[in-house]
């Protein structure tokens, strides 16, 4: 069994084809509103990296489901997307996937606040090693304020898109 | 589906993400020595998400209408006494600008100066923004289905917008004016000082490589020069809005954020751009010029 590799209890299985799709359905949902054209000023360079939230989500509640390979595609397919460097995207959710993995059993059935600080630790380090890759890709120092407005707001919006994929994962999967 | 032992599987499993980590490493350096490597792959890609983009900018755009609607509802007698205003103002204007287009007419016959060329226009909706801090591109609904093609300029009625880096079938990518990478010739209208227009992914781009900073004040108009062959002269791009440490700063006429709509401009120049070289060619010619070099050096 695949779930033998976490030392976390078993999850609960997943009979639902549909369901079996959700975490990767909603990430690459995510990576598809993170380039919708809002027409909001200054919302391009502030848009918070929806990606990374279903990431960390679906990493702690269902990483049984959000198979890295997914990840990895869902990334390269934003970069190709937007005209970023390709793979900057897809180093980051894997990166984010293996810490939040290694790190799980102490995130799994706690209270919301210790989920959050988690992300929010999280969030401000991939949006710092963002800037670092970014800055050593254009052999300039890029200005940092955008990055951590960014982390700002990313962290402020998470619980709202916490509670909605919850929600989601919870009408459709049971409890998990 | 091959059945695999539990400890090939385990092995599987705990190795796919490092494999996975490193490759994306690799991608990134790959894609960093060669620019054009990817070129294919993101092509295909903005075809194939084309669709669903397309599909949401819709609903998405009526929304941000009718938010517009309401707020144009609330300020209409405002706005209407200051059109009035400016209507009376842009009258004048136009017996100014009839009277020059005469004038002109008249003069470009007298030097018999070279028509200039026909221009052809593409309307086309944004349908993608580049999310995130390093980036400032959109993704427009037309390609080579539309006729367009690389280094073309994307403008809007109140100035430049950007040129298109990548062109697919029925989607384009366009670099805006403000992105890191966005280099652009223009003049500053009243005192001719040449200069680059540099973007830095902050709103509002520096100019570089001034013929005569000290001819530059806030406030002066910005246009294309046409110097390089890509854009054409006297097309309007910004304002200078600030003079700080690192040069002077123009304030674009096109609101980048709330871009709906771009035309894509081919005044045929587009060929002055060069074209990428693939990657293949590049290291046939890279060995050809080896053996060259191998000839000349006995």
């Amino acid at each position: 069994m695949a779930l033998k590799v976490f030392d976390t209890p078993a999850l609960p299985r997943v009979n639902g084809g549909i369901a079996r799709l959700l975490p990767i359905a909603t990430t690459a949902l995510a990576a598809l509103i993170s380039i919708l054209p809002l027409k909001i000023p200054g919302y391009a360079a502030l848009t918070p990296a929806f990606t990374l939230m279903a990431a960390y989500h679906w990493t702690i509640y269902r990483p049984d489901l959000l198979p890295p390979l997914a990840l990895f595609a869902l990334g390269v397919a934003e970069d190709l997307v937007v005209g970023a460097p390709v793979g900057v995207t897809a180093l980051l959710l894997l990166l984010v996937y293996s810490v939040v993995l290694s790190y799980r059993r102490y995130f799994v059935n706690r209270t919301f606040p210790f989920v959050w600080s988690g992300f929010t630790i999280l969030t401000m380090s991939a949006m710092l090693g963002l800037w670092a890759v970014y800055s050593m890709l254009d052999l300039t120092l890029l200005s940092i304020r955008n990055t951590i407005f960014r982390g700002v707001l990313t962290i402020a919006i998470f619980p709202v898109a916490s509670f909605l994929l919850g929600r989601t994962q919870r009408a459709m999967m049971g409890a998990g | 589906m091959i059945r695999l032992s539990p400890q090939l599987r385990t092995a599987i499993q705990r190795t796919t993400v490092p494999v996975l980590i490193l490759l994306s490493a690799v991608v990134i350096v790959l894609g960093k020595a060669d620019r054009m490597i990817f070129d294919s792959l993101r092509a295909a890609t903005a075809d194939s998400v084309a669709p669903t983009l397309e599909a949401l900018a819709g609903p998405l755009a009526a929304v941000g209408d009718a938010v517009g609607s309401v707020r144009g509802f609330i300020g209409t007698y405002a706005e209407n006494h200051r059109l009035v205003q400016e209507n009376q103002r842009l009258l004048a204007w136009q017996q100014t600008a009839l009277n020059l287009a005469a004038e002109n007419r008249k003069l470009r016959g007298l030097v018999k100066a070279v028509p200039e060329r026909a221009v052809s226009y593409v309307t086309a909706r944004v349908i993608a923004n580049s999310g995130g801090a390093y980036v400032r591109t959109v993704m427009i609904d037309a390609g080579i289905n539309q006729h367009l093609a690389r280094g073309q300029a994307a403008i809007t009625g109140e100035g430049l917008v950007g040129r298109l880096t990548q062109v697919a079938a029925r989607a384009s990518q366009v670099l805006l004016i403000t992105d890191l990478n966005s280099r652009i010739p223009v003049v500053i209208d009243s005192s001719h000082t040449n200069a680059v227009l540099a973007g830095d992914n902050s709103e509002r781009p520096r100019l570089i490589y001034l013929s005569n900073a000290d001819a530059v004040k806030v406030g002066d108009r910005v246009v294309t020069s046409g110097i390089g062959g890509v854009f054409p002269p006297g097309l309007p791009v910004g304002i200078v809005s600030a003079i700080d440490a690192g040069g002077p700063r123009v304030e674009p006429f096109v609101e980048l954020s709330q871009l709906g709509y771009v035309m894509i401009v081919d005044y045929g120049l587009s060929a002055g751009l060069p074209q990428p070289i693939p990657f293949t060619a590049r290291r046939a010619r890279r060995g050809a010029h080896r053996a060259a070099a191998d000839v000349a050096a006995p």
